[in-house]
């Protein structure tokens, strides 16, 4: 029983041989070109025939929305005000506040704790993989930038993109063994290796100075409290534009298919391991310069500061945060830093008594010491967001978002049904 | 120096079993709800902290007698339990089992918060112990408290209990409800009251670990003393050794862990590697998951 | 040279001999079909050639080349593309997402360059959306572009993900019941689609299916697996009428039903 290959029949019903462009010749030889030739569409075809909409075609809900003058007028504002939050105040300019350099300082820890978010972000949101031991990336990133500004005498620039490449390469090693473990024992792992790295790689006291630390002076340029947050906002833009472009990329398409279906991804043609080991390697890069930028803005480092309370910090950061939320992520991560250097407190005492109540809310209303609220509230919101509002900061942010970049202010946008993080392989 | 070390590992041996013996509590409520829920509970040593925080509270703040700050501490842990099964855990049960852990995590967390709020960081509180004594065994002198051996004692007997619990009807129910939780609706047995039973019983045992743990050392608020830092990781790592599946495994498995651990007060490791007990535990860790991931000590017929 | 050849191939389960000694061959163009009762062990078979499953023992060949221990992803790179019973689609994203996402193995920039935001890489998404648009209108799927695929129904998401098959430019389509769900009318629409899609883009198809008038319409070559074993094969109508393969679905005796 041949088999023959088979005459096509054409249209009107003769035979016709076929056109197709390098059928027969094995993929490999075909370059990036050689794509399955598609018909076009006919120029000029409107889009209600293409639709099947009704034939009136009122009342598509696509229809382009744009806002009213006063719309735009009072977008403008927001944004200013946002700009001068972020740009200006921390540092003194146009403020009717004095900003101290302690508070600076603050904000940089804001800044610093979003980039560890969204470090965290990249392994826990976008590749599914569950990771207890986060502290311990940006720790590595600290002790080899104090090292190499410090032992080795290099610039901080150096030192900054060496942590990075440090922090992936650990990442890696990790992702390895990621790749052999379900979900919840590689949680188990990370949990074990950020106790590992806190008391044993961070206690090498040659490398990591001890008990008494070691000391991370600022780079050139920077010194000032005010500069240095400067910088770190520098910093911040380069990982959201990062984390931006990954995204928008094949290599995040990939890990948001093998996230939800590693089969289907395969057969897509996505190296599942590969990609998983690329989402440690970025998770591990930004967590290397938010370690670099820690160890210099506090000018001194020690192991003891990279311990399994930060680990579930940075959780918490990203979870509460909205996790694949890059703005959510952003917003809940300054909140944690600000929750804990006691300025959240701060600010919302000085608001209630402003409106006339007592002052030290927390204490005397609630009998909650201020530097304890930030460990009661954190876990309250925690499992806020994963019963009740599963987008966390994000999703609740989402409809301002929305509105801010040029669209209606829509109540349900940004809606998500659940902290879906990963549950293929646990 | 070989010597030495030998008469270290006779020590670590000893120390290490009933050092175990709390690493095997722990363990025993983290296989239960693991089973039960297929939660991996990262609160489960919070139990014990928080049990231990209430009984401390009602022996040297309330005045309360020893055996009713006991019977109080281990209530309180209960209590916590079946709080977090309504709170957390049922609200959650059709998530994710990644987002469940996060979850306990969560808990966790708040309880420590808890006890920052009651009782500040700074307090070094201790407990006292049922009984003081103490003595060194033979032939290497290694140290031995009764206090350990009470723990040791109870951990036999909650051993022996939840065996004969498990082929009464009540367990057998608990048992159904896991493995067919329809089929257990059908015939009247209420999964949700089994859910809650799971972990009250997962959080006496934590509190047992904690409350008979805590007077062997200082403790303060935090994650120090007990909680996640010290009892956390060494009662998952005998769960993975049961396969997450067996209790008996659970046991053995915390013994073992429990020895590991010691080896890293071996003075020839100590020596050379700083924080050798984290160090130690984190190596035994990804050997026993790289090399056998489905357990060890797990009976054949249990897998089946 | 055939397209796609399966020697000899046998898989065990444990004790169960999913597939024992299975032989097929789908030469250049062809559609052959695959019909067997409810575990007959087809999509087994095609776990096997697509690298889903390791067989035992045997061999799949594609275009001459041993594939039998290559993984799945680069299957695809080499022109294998394949659909699933129960639809595989990343349900979470929309439909534009997914067609972006199958077009992976087209993107020809690397992705850390893509990471980093080379200016290369913003004209090669543009090209990428391009090409999901044609391919969507194509199959007259460019209303439902921006939905997401969970909210869809059945019947759409199953010519959705014919559409994902083709963005990764496959050679050969391996399609596990395409007209599951779907009643005579759209079944033969199918037909149809598949018929077309051979004759515009070259290619071969191998497919499973229950609609014995589909698979009997368009197939060149019939195969009739029960049991992991090919039980018949052939033409359509030769296959359709072999006295065993009656007997396999209906469980009757040959004589007592009129063929066809």
């Amino acid at each position: 029983m041949t088999q023959t290959p088979v005459q096509r029949p054409g249209e009107d019903g003769t035979t016709e041989t076929a056109e197709i462009p390098a059928v027969g010749t094995h993929r490999a030889d075909l370059g990036p070109d050689a794509t399955t030739v598609l018909p076009p569409v006919p120029p000029g075809t409107p889009d209600d025939e293409l639709d099947g909409d009704d034939a009136d075609g009122l009342a598509e809900a696509d229809e382009e929305f744009r806002p009213r003058r006063a719309g735009w007028l009072g977008r403008g504002i927001v944004w200013a005000l946002l700009a001068w939050l972020v740009l200006a105040y921390p540092v003194n300019v146009f403020s009717p506040f004095d900003v101290g350099v302690a508070d600076v300082d603050i904000a940089s820890r804001a800044v610093i704790f979003a980039i560890g978010g969204l470090s965290l972000n990249v392994l826990l949101g976008y590749a599914g993989q569950i990771s207890l031991g986060h502290q311990a990336f940006v720790g590595l990133g600290a002790f080899t930038s104090a090292f190499i500004v410090t032992n080795l005498q290099l610039s901080f620039w150096f030192a900054v993109v060496a942590a990075a490449v440090l922090g992936a390469v650990q990442a890696v090693l990790l992702g390895l063994v990621s790749l052999r473990l379900t979900g919840l024992y590689f949680a188990l792992v990370t949990l074990a290796y950020g106790a590992f790295a806190e008391q044993t790689l961070f206690g090498i006291s040659a490398l990591t100075g001890g008990e008494g630390g070691k000391p991370a002076p600022r780079p050139v340029g920077f010194e000032s409290g005010y500069s240095y947050y400067y910088l770190c906002l520098g910093f911040l833009v380069l990982v959201l534009w990062l984390d931006w472009r990954l995204t928008r990329s094949k290599a995040g398409r990939a890990l948001a298919a093998l996230r939800e279906n590693p089969r289907v991804a395969s057969s897509y043609g996505i190296n599942v391991r590969s990609y998983i080991l690329v989402a440690f390697a970025v998770s591990g890069i930004f967590a290397g310069i938010a370690g670099s930028l820690t160890a210099h803005h506090d000018e001194i480092i020690v192991g003891s500061s990279f311990d399994f309370r930060l680990a579930l910090l940075f959780v918490l950061m990203t979870v509460v945060g909205g996790l694949r939320n890059r703005v959510g992520v952003v917003i809940g991560s300054a909140f944690f830093a600000l929750l804990e250097e006691g300025a959240f407190v701060e600010i919302v005492e000085s608001v209630v008594t402003a409106l006339g109540f007592a002052p030290h809310f927390f204490q005397n209303v609630l009998g909650l010491p201020g530097e304890f609220v930030s460990l009661v509230l954190g876990p309250i919101l925690l499992l806020l967001t994963l019963t009740l509002y599963p987008g966390g900061i994000g999703q609740q942010v989402a409809p301002v978002r929305g509105w801010l970049t040029g669209g209606r202010f829509d109540r349900h946008a940004g809606e998500v049904k659940e902290v879906e993080v990963t549950d293929v392989r646990a | 120096m070989i010597l030495q070390t030998l008469n270290e590992l006779g020590i670590a041996l000893v120390t290490g079993t009933l050092q175990g013996s709390v690493y095997a509590l722990v363990a025993l409520g983290i296989v239960l709800v693991h089973r039960a829920s297929g939660v991996f509970n990262f609160a489960q040593a919070e139990f014990g902290t928080t049990g231990l925080f209430a009984a401390y509270t009602a022996l040297t703040l309330w005045g309360w007698s020893y055996p009713v700050a006991f019977v109080f501490g281990l209530a309180v842990a209960v209590a916590m339990g079946l709080l977090t099964e309504r709170l957390v855990i049922h609200p959650l049960r059709n998530a994710s089992r990644v987002t469940l852990l996060v979850g306990t995590a969560g808990v966790a967390l708040a309880a420590v918060g808890f006890q920052f709020w009651q009782f500040n960081d700074t307090l070094i509180m201790t407990m006292p112990k049922i009984n003081d004594g103490f003595f060194l065994v033979p032939p290497f002198g290694a140290p031995v408290t009764v206090q350990q051996l009470i723990t040791f004692g109870v951990l036999v007997v909650a051993s022996v209990g939840l065996a004969l619990y498990f082929r009464s009807p009540s367990g057998l129910a608990i048992q159904a409800a896991q493995q067919e939780p329809t089929a257990a609706e059908l015939v009247g047995i209420s999964v949700r009251r089994v859910s809650m039973l799971t972990w009250g019983i997962a959080a006496l045992l934590g509190g047992l670990a904690g409350i008979l743990s805590g007077p062997n050392t200082t403790f303060t608020a935090g994650f120090l003393s007990f909680g996640a830092g010290r009892a956390l990781l060494p009662g998952f790592m005998a769960a993975v050794l049961a396969g997450m599946r067996s209790m008996p495994g659970a046991v053995a498995g915390g013994l073992a862990v429990g020895v590991v651990e010691q080896l890293g007060s071996l003075t020839i490791v100590a020596q050379y590697v700083p924080g050798p007990r984290e160090a130690v535990l984190f190596v035994f860790l990804l050997a026993v998951l790289l090399i056998a991931p489905k357990g060890i000590f797990v009976r054949k017929a249990a897998l089946a | 040279m055939s397209v796609l050849e399966v020697e000899d191939l046998s898989i065990h389960f444990g004790g169960i001999k999913a597939l024992q000694g299975v032989n097929l061959r789908a030469g250049e163009w062809e559609i052959v079909g695959i019909i067997g009762p409810n575990g007959a062990g087809k999509t087994t078979l095609f776990n096997c050639i697509t690298g889903f499953y390791s067989p035992t023992a045997g061999s799949v060949r594609y275009r001459d080349k041993d594939v039998t221990r290559l993984p799945v992803h680069e299957r695809t790179a080499l022109g294998m593309g394949r659909t699933f019973q129960n639809v595989g689609l990343v349900k979470n994203a929309s439909v534009s997402e997914n067609l972006a996402t199958a077009q992976h193995l087209q993107v020809s920039y690397d992705p850390w360059a893509g990471i980093a935001g080379a200016p290369s890489t913003f004209a090669e998404e543009r090209r990428v959306a391009e090409r999901s648009e044609l391919i969507l209108h194509l199959l007259d799927l460019a209303d439902v572009a921006g939905e997401r695929v969970a909210d869809l129904p059945y019947g759409v998401l199953k010519r959705v993900e014919i559409a994902t098959v083709l963005a990764t430019d496959p050679d050969v389509l391996l399609l596990d019941e395409p007209g599951s769900g779907m009643g005579p009318e759209e079944a033969h629409a199918l037909g149809d689609t598949l018929l077309s899609l051979r004759k515009e883009f070259g290619l071969t198809i191998v497919m499973i299916d229950h609609h014995v008038p589909l698979v009997t319409r368009v197939s060149d070559y019939v195969y009739c697996l029960n049991f992991g074993e090919v039980l018949a094969e052939g033409g359509p109508d030769e296959v359709r009428r072999h006295p065993e393969v009656v007997r396999a679905y209906l469980g009757e005796e040959p004589e007592e039903v009129l063929a066809g």
